[in-house]
């Protein structure tokens, strides 16, 4: 027996144990049914067969598995099995002295050979085949030729002739009316043998043939009672087909003719049933002999579920009627029922319901707290296996059930105190059964289950159509996972370990950082909820979401060990104190944490997290009005003209060849559900209005500078997108509005740069997204003032000799001292030459300032000094590093020239070194 | 305006060296010794070298065409060009008549120029004037026409019609007050360059040629009928000074700082010839060193196995082994070269002129 359960044996051991467990007290009345469902009776009994049957038997299995993969060329299979093979063949070494060696394993020796020799000439074919079948192959073959040398007479003798044989299958083929070429190797059968008819069924038969068989087989077979033989026909159904998912529902045939009939009935039906009319057959066999011997049938009921698991489906019932139902059996039921999981075939809905049944009936009968924890453990594990791809996401209504599940769960064990649960907790060591003392220890654990079922979750969102009133719907459901995690961590608070707390502390910020706090937002502004409903009140009596965070985090920052879930607490507290504009707060841990210098080495999801945060943090900072680190913080996000992907909220569009299908899919999972997404409108233009209140200043102080930098390369692919418009019509889009805008800014136009930048198509599709809409475009208004004012000094000042600052207060509608303090920091900054003229209140120009010719010769200037530089390099290259004295002296006169001009220009910083290096070289020179 | 002038006179001194400087230095790293300037090297040169044409004689009416042909159809930058016609009478060529080529629009892509040249001239025959093509003529913004575009059409002019010429005409000078049209030919040293299209570096030194000597100028005599003398006699007692004013316009800025510009952006394309010629010459060397190095284990393998009485070590070709890297053309580097010499011409006459205009200035009002 334990020869055919080789892979399984561990299930063999479990099944005899709850034999002697089982009472044996079943009824007459219920047996007809179980009986029909046991099938595994004959494992009791033991028949004596002979050593040589025993071993000819093994080696005929290996030899078919070895066909097997001939067949599908797995060559690391096929050398592994030939390995086996060879062992066994040691093995029964005396029995083959006595009988010579027999014919069938001659005959497979010789068929590898051949087989492998072919396959060595087909050149084409090992290049196609894998690394691993490869490397086998030709171990393979140097194996057997070794290995065949030993039996060079007998195969010799073999392929002189085959006829015999050939001759000797036909026979047995005639019997077996079967010709399917598994059988071909089996010499050893004697006769019409129940067993070689229950091996040969799996494989393709005529049916109407089998059938005939079987009828008659089972005639004879009950007589005989061969059931050693039968039960290896079981043992060979559940290994190799898994499951007879189709055929179940005849298993509920009552009777020797109703078994039969069917079968007539259905002469043509398709070949998987074969084994499920095998099983019938043994079915009424079975019945019998449970006749005669009514004493053990009573455990019969719970092997059966083994041997066929499917069959469980259709059992109206759980146990036999009668049977004491205790914790242990219930256990065993379990475990019965998982042993079917991951098979093929098994179907998940139906053992779903059967775990549920079980929970009923464990409910029923009183037994306690702890094996239903066991078996809600378990139909939730179920339930998340029902989608067999991790790809797909589960069912709404599936996963609302484990939600159900979650629920009732976590009500058991708040109920219940003494209930341990953890992973902890070796199987056998849990305790099940309701004591006094002892509390209940279960295997499990809650906290990866609630995180699945969030992640669960997170899936349904992604894969739901976000514009559709099924994801609102879906939406809605989030309110039960917070509670449910809410419940989760008041459980854990209690009883988990620190590491668990973290977890479902990570869990409750996940939920939380990227949500608005309006009623904290409401309060802040000064409690004008007060004449709100009741409701409106109670709600804002809950902790602000800022206090929550805090101790989360902070419990987080303390006790965890995983740095994984310390960064995105990190991440997620930053988040959220931008997204609640305590900007310096949020600046400050993202500073600390040092996160920007080493979060190019962790997972993408968490890198996406930290670009959603450096986001929120830049769109906080222009909301504070802090336009430079508005635009530090995007800036690489927003150069890269990927923030789509970057934020996790949408694939561009690339061909294939950069990523393949399953590229793709490891995308689409690492995707943020709609409803977390920042709006990418409101940070391109948040990008670009800070980019053009940095740029266009910048641009118009430097206008002649050669080697002027770009502040952001986008905002000048806008304009220069802008300037290629052949017709200028009105701005529609956001960007067309921000580029007219900044084109009128530079003219230090502030009015209409001011009317671009803040009307109703932009607050309906940027600003009105704020919270406080009316502060930022305030801000927004005075910075473009300011910037405009300085724009404007910068651009004319040439036309100047002196402007009064009542003046530019008036055009800019800024006060006084706003101006004069502008002005002072140009001055002091060396951006303008000028002097304030305290009495008159004046800004007098120096006009210092080259013209544009002159700067225009600076820039020739700059460029051949470049050129020469290149040049020279040649000259290095051709005569040594030497180049000539007359090159050194000219550059050094030129680089004199140069730095004199340079500072004449008036920006000293920068140009020092080039005047001190012209004066070495000058003293340099005497010396030569 | 007393204290201007000098200021003025200061300013440009101070700024403008660095183009000599660098003009100069560039002549000496090329280690040509030529410290002529280009017009007249080109100008001198053209006596000695031995060309069929040696002077040029224009009609009046064809200079004429040519400034109405740019007054109607060129704007700013577009160039406008145009088939010249004429005869050689010994070593003189005699362009008595042009016709212009219609502007290239985005519509008409299938316009058939030979075509349209063919049909011209067959009419212009069928009317009895002169119809043989002796080159082409094309405007010029700032002074810029050196350019692939001119030399490859220029050269197919050559090839084919040996005595042709390009005349350019300068219009934005002319607007100035002087007419400024000039004729070039390409020197014959260009020409087998051209027909060889060998533009590496070895083969523009083994040719000798530098930017100097890429086109050579051939002098331009306008030449009208008496009658017409007559007329413009006339013409001329009648006119009033008025009519010459722009000649002593003494703006300067727009016009020098037009021909920085453009002198900078050919000062860029030049920095980006140098450093690819950099980058080559660099690998260059770098293989050479390899090759070396490879030739010399070589030999010390060899050597050792002499020693130990093996046969040596079969020749394999080195020069498969090291393929040299491509070598980059140096037509535009030289194109460029001559273009930046032309726009330095341009800024020095330009400037010198003005200087002469601006002390006039400054003694007028002086005497005033």
């Amino acid at each position: 027996m334990s020869r055919f359960f080789a892979t399984g044996s561990d299930s063999e051991s479990e099944e005899s144990l709850s034999f002697e467990e089982a009472p044996p007290k079943a009824s007459g009345g219920n047996f007809k049914q179980s009986l029909l469902l046991s099938d595994d009776e004959e494992d009791t009994k033991r028949v004596v067969r002979s050593a040589k049957d025993k071993r000819f038997e093994e080696l005929t299995n290996l030899i078919k598995t070895i066909r097997n993969a001939m067949k599908i060329r797995d060559m690391a299979k096929c050398l592994e099995e030939f390995e086996q093979l060879c062992r066994a063949f040691l093995k029964s070494k005396n029995i083959v002295d006595k009988e010579g060696v027999p014919s069938f394993y001659i005959r497979l020796l010789a068929d590898l050979e051949d087989y492998l020799n072919q396959l060595w000439e087909d050149k084409e074919g090992k290049k196609k085949m894998n690394k691993n079948n490869a490397k086998a192959l030709s171990t393979l073959r140097q194996k057997i030729r070794k290995y065949n040398r030993d039996f060079e007479a007998e195969i010799t003798s073999y392929k002189e002739n085959p006829q015999e044989s050939a001759d000797e299958e036909e026979e047995k083929e005639e019997d077996d009316s079967e010709g399917s070429s598994s059988e071909s190797e089996r010499d050893d059968e004697d006769g019409v043998s129940a067993k070689s008819f229950l091996k040969k069924k799996p494989e393709g038969v005529s049916e109407a043939s089998k059938f005939l068989k079987s009828a008659k087989e089972s005639g004879d077979e009950s007589s005989s009672s061969d059931d050693d033989d039968d039960g290896e026909g079981w043992g060979e159904d559940t290994e190799e087909s898994g499951s007879e998912s189709s055929g179940d529902e005849e298993g509920k045939s009552k009777s020797l003719a109703t078994v039969f009939l069917k079968k007539t009935a259905g002469p043509d039906r398709p070949s998987i049933k074969k084994s499920e009319k095998k099983k019938k057959i043994q079915k009424v066999r079975l019945e019998e002999e449970q006749l005669e011997g009514e004493g053990e049938e009573g455990d019969g009921p719970w092997e059966k579920v083994k041997g066929g698991v499917p069959l469980l489906k259709e059992k109206p019932k759980m146990f036999a009627k009668g049977t004491e139902i205790n914790t242990a059996v219930v256990v065993k039921k379990l475990n019965e029922i998982l042993q079917a999981r991951g098979k093929k075939g098994t179907d998940r809905a139906a053992q779903i319901d059967l775990l549920h049944a079980l929970a009923a009936i464990s409910n029923e009968n009183n037994l306690g707290q702890g094996i239903l924890v066991k078996i809600k453990f378990n139909i939730i594990a179920s339930l998340y296996d029902y989608n067999p791809n991790l790809a797909a996401f589960m069912k709404p209504d599936m996963w609302k059930k484990c939600l159900d599940c979650i629920d009732e769960l976590l009500d058991i064990l708040f109920e219940n105190n003494n209930i341990f649960i953890g992973e902890n907790i070796a199987e056998d060591s849990e305790n099940l059964a309701v004591s006094e003392q002892q509390p209940f220890r279960v295997r499990g654990c809650i906290l990866t289950l609630a995180e699945r079922m969030d992640e669960e979750f997170t899936k349904i969102m992604q894969n739901t159509d976000p514009h559709s009133q099924e994801y609102v719907d879906n939406l809605k459901d989030e309110g039960r996972v917070c509670g449910i995690i809410d419940r989760l961590l008041s459980y854990m608070e209690n009883k988990g370990s620190t590491e668990e707390i973290c977890r479902v502390y990570l869990r409750r910020i996940m939920h939380t950082y990227y949500k608005f706090d309006y009623k904290a937002h409401r309060r802040s502004l000064g409690l004008q909820g007060e004449t709100k409903s009741e409701q409106d009140q109670e709600e804002s009596e809950g902790e602000d979401s800022a206090v929550i965070m805090d101790r989360l985090c902070k419990f987080i920052y303390a006790k965890d060990r995983t740095d994984r879930i310390r960064t995105c607490a990190i991440l997620c507290h930053i988040y959220h104190h931008a997204l609640h504009s305590r900007w310096y707060q949020a600046r400050d841990l993202m500073l600390m944490s040092h996160l920007q210098d080493n979060i190019q080495h962790a997972d993408p999801p968490v890198q996406i997290l930290y670009n959603r945060t450096m986001v929120q943090l830049g769109i906080c900072a222009f909301r504070q009005g802090m336009i430079k680190d508005a635009h530090n913080a995007l800036l690489d996000i927003q150069s890269s003209g990927r923030a789509k992907e970057l934020l996790g909220q949408g694939l561009l569009m690339r061909n294939m060849q950069e990523r393949n299908a399953e590229q793709e899919k490891i995308e689409k999972r690492r995707q943020v559900p709609f409803h977390m997404h920042i709006n990418l409108e409101l940070l391109e233009c948040v990008y670009l209005v800070s980019a053009m209140l940095l740029e266009i200043p910048y641009m118009a102080a430097h206008e002649f500078d050669a080697r002027r930098r770009m502040i952001s390369k986008q905002f000048h692919h806008q304009l220069r997108v802008g300037e290629r418009q052949p017709l200028l019509g009105p701005p529609e889009s956001m960007r067309e509005h921000v580029v007219a805008a900044s084109k009128a800014m530079k003219m230090g136009d502030w009015r209409t740069c001011h009317s671009f930048i803040i009307n109703e198509k932009m607050n309906s599709k940027v600003w009105d997204l704020f919270p406080e809409t009316q502060r930022v475009r305030e801000m927004l208004v005075r910075k473009i003032q300011e910037e405009s004012l300085r724009t404007y000094l910068f651009t004319y000042s040439s036309v100047y000799d002196s402007i009064s600052m009542q003046t530019l207060s008036e055009m800019f509608e800024l006060e006084i001292p706003t101006v004069h303090s502008i002005i002072s920091k140009m001055i002091i900054n060396e951006e303008l030459m000028a002097s304030l003229d305290q009495p008159t209140q004046t800004v007098v120009m120096h006009r210092t300032e080259p013209t544009s010719l002159q700067n225009m010769a600076l820039q020739l200037a700059e460029k051949l000094g470049s050129l020469v530089e290149n040049n020279e390099r040649i000259f290095d290259l051709k005569q040594g590093v030497y180049g000539g004295y007359f090159n050194r002296d000219q550059k050094g006169g030129y680089q004199q020239k140069q730095s004199y001009q340079r500072d004449q220009k008036g920006s000293y910083q920068q140009k020092q070194g080039g005047y001190q290096r012209g004066g070495y070289r000058n003293q340099n020179q005497g010396g030569y | 305006m007393k204290g201007d002038a000098p200021k003025a006179e200061k300013c440009i001194t101070k700024f403008f060296p660095p183009f000599s400087g660098v003009d100069q230095h560039r002549l000496m790293s090329s280690r040509k010794e030529s410290t002529s300037t280009s017009v007249a090297a080109m100008a001198s040169t053209s006596g000695t070298l031995d060309s069929p044409v040696k002077q040029i004689q224009i009609e009046g009416l064809v200079v004429l065409k040519i400034i109405k042909h740019y007054q109607e159809e060129g704007q700013g930058s577009e160039v406008v060009q145009g088939v010249l016609l004429g005869l050689v009478v010994d070593d003189r060529l005699e362009i008595t008549n042009c016709f212009p080529f219609p502007q290239h629009t985005e519509d008409d892509a299938d316009f058939d120029e030979v075509q349209y040249q063919m049909e011209m001239m067959r009419s212009l025959r069928h009317v009895n004037i002169d119809h043989l093509h002796v080159g082409w003529y094309q405007s010029t913004y700032y002074g810029s026409f050196v350019s692939r575009a001119l030399l490859d059409s220029q050269f197919s002019y050559q090839h084919a019609i040996e005595e042709s010429v390009v005349l350019i005409y300068d219009p934005i000078k002319t607007a100035q007050g002087s007419l400024s049209l000039k004729a070039y030919r390409l020197t014959p040293k260009l020409m087998e360059i051209c027909k060889e299209k060998d533009f590496t570096p070895e083969g523009l030194k083994k040719a000798s040629i530098g930017f100097e000597n890429m086109f050579e100028e051939v002098p331009i005599v306008i030449k009208n009928s008496h009658l017409i003398s007559v007329l413009m006699w006339e013409l001329e007692d009648k006119s009033t000074a008025a009519d010459k004013h722009e000649l002593l316009n003494l703006s300067s800025s727009n016009h020098l700082e037009k021909s920085l510009q453009l002198l900078m952006d050919r000062v860029d394309d030049l920095n980006q010839e140098i450093v690819k010629y950099n980058t080559y010459s660099r690998n260059l060397s770098k293989q050479q060193q390899q090759k070396h190095q490879y030739i010399q284990r070589r030999q010390q393998e060899n050597a050792q196995r002499q020693s130990r009485g093996e046969p040596p070590l079969p020749e394999e070709d080195i020069t498969k082994l090291f393929k040299p890297p491509q070598a980059p053309p140096r037509m535009d580097t030289l194109l460029i070269a001559g273009q930046i010499n032309n726009y330095c011409q341009n800024v020095k006459e330009f400037t010198s002129q003005n200087l002469g205009k601006l002390f006039m200035a400054e003694a007028l009002q002086g005497h005033n």
